[in-house]
């Protein structure tokens, strides 16, 4: 008998339509709401300037989010992004130093080489996680915390513990051009943001995401190789932490030992904010985006106003608390 | 409460309090100082001081201080933000020298002068460097380590996070030092990462793993070079019979100087703060402006030079037990 | 749960005697329970729109109804889960309106579940005392005194447990007993019991009927709900029948026989529990010879023709479902031989077996069955993937087809196939699991407890798409623990006890009584 989760009149009734009010557009509303209520304190924050500054500095975040919300759909968490992230970055400065620091023979390479390294060192991350994951069934948390240590590790290694500074421009380019008037970051988050749509919608594997975090019992026995799956959301997110990486050091012009320390958590919170639920196959990256761009906004917003950061932490811990209760008011409703 | 309007609530409480920012559109000087992290003593001292100068004080300044959360990014972030609201100058304390470039660049560009303070921008675009020579404190420490000791026996480096310029030049100014004295070795070199709580558990290890060979500590700063002195004292060993040295004049390292535990050398966190303002406000006002502070004339050997040098020598003072009750006078009054 | 609450076990502790045993007061001429014009709605949707139900002491009482007839939302409403729009609730002839299951508990109504709840590394003895310990000098809880009176207890009750055993190292059926006697540990003089059989084996069920009639002799009032007519026939004295929210009627189960029963229930005349169409062929479609499976099978051998339904009947833990599992490529290191019409067949992984023409529809569809989280169309694809995403893309087209065409062909009952397969009824989700691996045209589907927890016409509905596949030339095999299907759906039976073939019965040989025997 399940009359313990069955609502209790009316009352219940107005609160089910606000959960399914908000589960559908609540993420819009609350960004919309906090962009009105921005722009009617701020002068600047409406201005195109302004907003062009949201967007490039959401633009990590939400590559690193992205990532996240294919890994969270199949039940699992990454919480080595932001390490992972420096370790592709430092790799791929090396390559793409005029100085000699880093001891790379023959660098400066062409910044696509560079960039390339970069992309697979944070692949090769994502691959031993995962393998790890499905290979030996080590619960993901404290797979990727391990990886979480050992990417920051192999980062302070690498170079001897030194920033890597001194680019070339052509790599450079990666965090500080623009295209048409749009700098190449909010591409780069632009591209990553519709593929990931569309392979999560219209793809055979992204049926396979949402089923294997859906209820992987039923996924196996329905024929879908549940491993394999798993295996590809690391990869998918280490790829991801990798590009991030690459854009974060590009943008900040050297290879930095310190650089994405505790991204992870922004990552997660985006991810959650946005409506994809920690218990897998719920979600997707449209809610992820606007996690993504709400966190850049409250950023954005109080860095205007010259509030003290710490409120701002403050907001994000009750957001992500916030979002997480209706997920579960959710789940209360579908049993 | 639905989640939209508990987002709604939160957006009001924080504008309630932001309410008073920005009170007086007047047509101030606006000046943003971007400091790389606001959590420990010395930064706190450094924005207090800033807030206290001459020219906020009569109110020809409205100052906005950004919390760069240690964090490279962050700091490139709040740049962007204060370019769109059209800063009239920038002070800039960046966690790391080479990717602070970047930042320098892009205000630069927007016709932004840059005063650089404390930690130094690896660009020949700052206007104007305000700040103390890390190297040299580094040296000043480690000479007073060594000449306790008699430029014989063995000494122990905690170092700050690795990677970032302040370590980077404090360590050069360590082993400058230490070349001057080659029969002394360096028994163990590690970070703590500015932490009292890291350098600790560092030094519990090292006098296990070392017992009754370590004369002297050469802490990086003063919060990992108290770190030790808990250590040495939770051993049951005597806290005087070490050679212990540390940076930045905290008020806790001062009292340790009292009790005759430590050495400290005293950054001037007032010196720079008000230093780097008049350069400041000296760019934006022209040649007419003449100098406010009073560190003018507290460092003679300081000149003002018209206000347009390219680097401004703040001297570093070592704590003796002769200073130092005249230092603790003046940090009762908060600076 | 209140610390005030005596148990039925007459210990030392000194709560026994603040017990409220509020039945004992009138003990005759009023019903332990009288509930009259119940009703509740919700959204404006009538849940219930008149629940009645007399309860005497010394009976057992059946309710019964189908899905949405009532009777979960009359239950949670005496138990206090949920406030009434309007009725009467009497206990012991005082008016009660509960607002927490403490409450009702406290006044001696105890319920039990058919959802377990244990704590798996504690033991028989602590789970039953769980939050009610008894306590010694300092505030120490008594482990010897506790272990003393949950032995107590589990004797009365006849139940053959060992109190000091970890939960965790029972089988399921033994878990549910401790469940029953943990809520008979409360003096309760009215007991709810839903669906208490669901997850047991035939010995234990025979445990606990025994139990059941050990209380209704010692004065308690037990309400039964199953939605096994044979146990209610079996063991209740009297029943009521809900039907779409209201009270249909209620008598002695002594004047009413199977088929007047469902008749009330259903609302018409059921024609035929049993829909067989299908007649067995020649050709062998499914043979599988000297399968073993180190630890649970051993030296399996039998085969299945073409148009023939296969019974696989045998006690929990006899290795039914993990024989499916081998099949169907979902366990690994068995060995023997299988053919799919004459083809040998070795299924490293399910997607081998789907290619070989196998399915297997799982024996828990929430478990392992359906993705609760997605659409029905979702569902219904899920097998399908690859054939329905040519290089890798989904064809959006095809695919919401192919959906239509199953909920129309297996009359799964659903607004669209957009909706959440959550919210659809027990028969509706097990049709959208066949219909999901009837995509893949099988030739040999395997069901692995069908009809678990249905009611007969949802059990019908689901025989007939057996038949119907079987009767087209497909193999079925069925495992159930219900005798009756068996008996009334398969050509052939093959019993099993302890993963090995005990022996393979004729249609028309066989009876409950033997399988039982063999079983056993």
């Amino acid at each position: 008998m399940s009359a313990g989760s069955i609502g209790t009149g009316r009352r219940m009734a107005g609160a089910r339509v606000a959960v399914e009010y908000m589960k559908r557009y609540g993420i819009v509303t609350a960004f919309f709401a906090l962009c009105i209520v921005l722009s009617l304190v701020s002068d600047y924050f409406l201005s195109v300037g302004n907003i062009v500054n949201v967007l490039r500095q959401t633009s990590i975040n939400g590559v690193l989010a992205i990532g996240m919300t294919f890994v969270i759909l199949t039940r699992g968490i990454d919480l080595s992004v932001g390490s992972v992230a420096a370790l592709a970055g430092i790799v791929a400065t090396s390559f793409a130093t005029r100085s000699t620091i880093a001891g790379i023979p023959g660098a400066p390479y062409p910044a696509l080489l560079a960039i390339a390294v970069g992309l697979l060192v944070g692949l090769a991350s994502g691959g031993v996680s995962g393998g790890i994951v499905t290979r030996f069934r080590v619960p993901p948390f404290v797979v990727t915390l391990g990886m979480l240590s050992i990417a920051r590790g192999l980062t302070l290694l690498y170079a001897g513990g030194r920033p890597i500074p001194d680019l070339t421009p052509q790599f450079r380019w990666i965090g500080t051009s623009e295209v048409f008037g749009v700098p190449l970051p909010i591409l780069v988050l632009a591209v990553v943001f519709a593929v990931a749509w569309w392979v999560l919608g219209y793809t055979r594997f992204g049926r396979q995401v949402y089923a294997t975090g859906g209820n992987p019992r039923a996924a196996t026995s329905s024929g879908i190789n549940v491993s394999r799956v798993r295996l590809l959301v690391y990869l998918i997110s280490g790829g991801l932490a990798g590009l991030a990486g690459i854009m974060l050091a590009a943008r900040t012009g050297s290879g930095l030992t310190q650089a994405g320390i505790s991204y992870e958590l922004d990552a997660i919170a985006a991810v959650v904010i946005g409506g994809t639920s920690l218990s897998g196959g719920v979600g997707g990256v449209t809610g992820t985006l606007f996690g993504a761009l709400i966190i850049g906004v409250m950023n954005n917003g109080l860095d205007l106003l010259g509030v003290d950061s710490n409120y701002q932490q403050i907001f994000k811990g009750l957001m992500i608390v916030g979002a997480v209760m209706l997920d579960s008011a959710r789940r209360g409703e579908a049993h | 409460m639905s989640f939209r309007k508990a987002c709604l609530a939160g957006t009001a409480a924080l504008l309630a309090t932001i309410g008073a920012a920005h009170a007086d559109p007047a047509k101030k000087l606006k000046i943003g100082v971007d400091l790389y992290g606001l959590k420990a003593e010395f930064m706190q001292l450094w924005a207090a001081s800033v807030k206290q100068s001459p020219e906020v004080k009569s109110g020809n300044v409205e100052v906005t201080v950004f919390d760069g959360r240690y964090d490279s990014l962050v700091q490139q972030n709040q740049f962007d933000t204060m370019i769109s609201q059209k800063y009239d100058a920038i002070i800039f304390a960046p966690i790391d020298a080479d990717a602070a470039a970047a930042a320098v660049e892009a205000a630069h560009k927007a016709g932004i002068p840059v005063i650089g303070t404390n930690t130094r921008a690896n660009s020949p675009l700052l206007t104007s460097y305000v700040g103390s020579d890390d190297t040299r404190s580094g040296y000043l420490e480690a000479k007073a380590v060594l000449d306790k000791i008699g430029c014989k026996g063995n000494v122990v480096i905690i170092e700050g996070p690795i990677g970032i310029s302040a370590q980077i030049q404090r360590r050069e100014g360590n082993l400058k030092a230490l070349k001057e004295c080659p029969t002394v070795k360096v028994l163990a070199m590690k970070t703590a990462n500015w932490s009292r709580a890291e350098a600790q558990t560092l030094m519990d290890d090292w006098l296990t793993r070392y017992p009754g060979r370590i004369n002297g500590i050469i802490g990086q700063n003063d919060e990992m070079a108290l770190g030790a002195i808990e250590a040495i004292k939770s051993a049951n060993l005597k806290v005087t019979s070490f050679a212990i040295a540390g940076i930045d004049g905290i008020t806790d390292a001062l009292l340790a100087v009292k009790a005759g535990e430590m050495t400290s050398i005293l950054q001037d966190a007032n010196a720079q703060a008000q230093g780097s303002m008049d350069v400041a406000v000296r760019q934006v006002d022209g040649a007419s402006f003449k100098p406010q502070s009073d560190i003018w004339q507290q460092y003679p050997q300081m000149k003002w030079d018209d206000g347009t040098a390219k680097n401004y020598n703040v001297p570093w003072t070592p704590v003796t037990p002769q200073n130092v009750d005249e230092l603790l006078a003046r940090r009762q009054k908060g600076i | 749960m209140t610390s005030g609450t005596g148990r039925i076990v007459p210990d030392r502790t000194v709560r026994n005697r603040t017990k409220i045993a509020l039945g004992r007061r009138d003990p005759v001429s009023s019903a332990l329970l009288d509930v009259l014009g119940l009703t509740k709605s919700f959204d404006g949707v009538v849940a219930l729109a008149d629940g009645r139900f007399r309860l005497e002491a010394g009976t057992v009482h059946a309710l019964c109804g189908g899905n949405g007839a009532g009777k979960s939302t009359f239950l949670s409403i005496v138990m206090g889960i949920q406030p009434r729009d309007s009725g009467t609730i009497a206990v012991a002839g005082k008016p009660v309106a509960f607002t927490h299951p403490s409450q009702a508990l406290a006044a001696g109504i105890a319920i039990i579940e058919q959802e377990l709840s244990p704590v798996l590394d504690l033991t028989v003895a602590e789970n039953i005392f769980l939050g009610r310990e008894p306590v010694a000098a300092f505030g120490r809880i008594d482990f010897a005194a506790m272990r003393r009176d949950a032995e107590r207890l589990l004797r009365q009750l006849g139940f053959a447990i060992d109190p000091g055993a970890v939960m965790r190292t029972l089988s399921i059926g033994q878990m549910q007993l401790v469940e029953i006697a943990k809520a008979l540990s409360h003096d309760a003089q009215i007991i709810i019991m839903d669906e208490p059989t669901s997850a047991l084996g035939e010995t234990e069920v025979g445990q606990l009927y025994a139990a059941v009639k050990r209380l209704r002799d010692a004065g308690k009032g037990i309400v039964y709900v199953s939605h096994r007519l044979t146990e209610i026939l079996e063991l209740a004295d009297h029943y009521t029948v809900f039907r779409d929210g209201r009270y249909v009627s209620s008598g002695r189960v002594a004047e009413i026989d199977r088929a007047g029963l469902i008749g009330m229930i259903v609302g018409r005349a059921l024609s035929e529990e049993y829909v067989k169409t299908n007649v067995p062929g020649e050709a062998i479609r499914l043979a599988v010879d000297g399968l073993s499976l180190p630890g649970t099978l051993s030296d399996i051998s039998f085969t299945v023709r073409a148009g023939e339904i296969v019974g696989f009947y045998g006690l929990l833990g006899a290795g039914r479902t993990e024989l499916m599992e081998c099949l169907f490529g979902l366990q690994r290191g068995w060995t023997g031989r299988m053919t799919v019409d004459s083809v040998p067949v070795r299924a490293a992984s399910p997607r081998a077996a789907m290619d070989a023409g196998l399915a297997l529809v799982t024996e828990d569809r929430k478990q392992s069955g359906l993705v609760l989280t997605s659409s029905v169309r979702e569902n219904l694809s899920l097998a399908m993937l690859p054939a329905l995403s040519p290089r890798g893309v989904m064809d959006r087209k095809r695919e919401a087809g192919a959906a239509v065409e199953a909920i129309r062909r297996f009359g799964i009952r659903t607004a669209t196939d957009r909706l959440a397969v959550g919210s659809l009824s027990g028969g509706n989700q097990q049709k959208v699991v066949i219909g999901r691996f009837d995509m893949t045209t099988p030739k040999v589907f395997l069901f692995d407890e069908p009809t678990f927890f249905f009611y007969v016409w949802a059990k019908s509905e689901i025989y007939s798409i057996m038949s119907e596949f079987a009767s087209k030339g497909g193999a079925v095999v069925m495992v159930s623990g219900e005798a009756e299907e068996i008996l009334g759906m398969c050509d052939r039976i093959v019993v099993m006890r302890q993963g090995r073939v005990a022996a393979i019965l004729e249609r028309g040989q066989a009876d409950q009584q033997t399988m039982l025997h063999l079983a056993a």
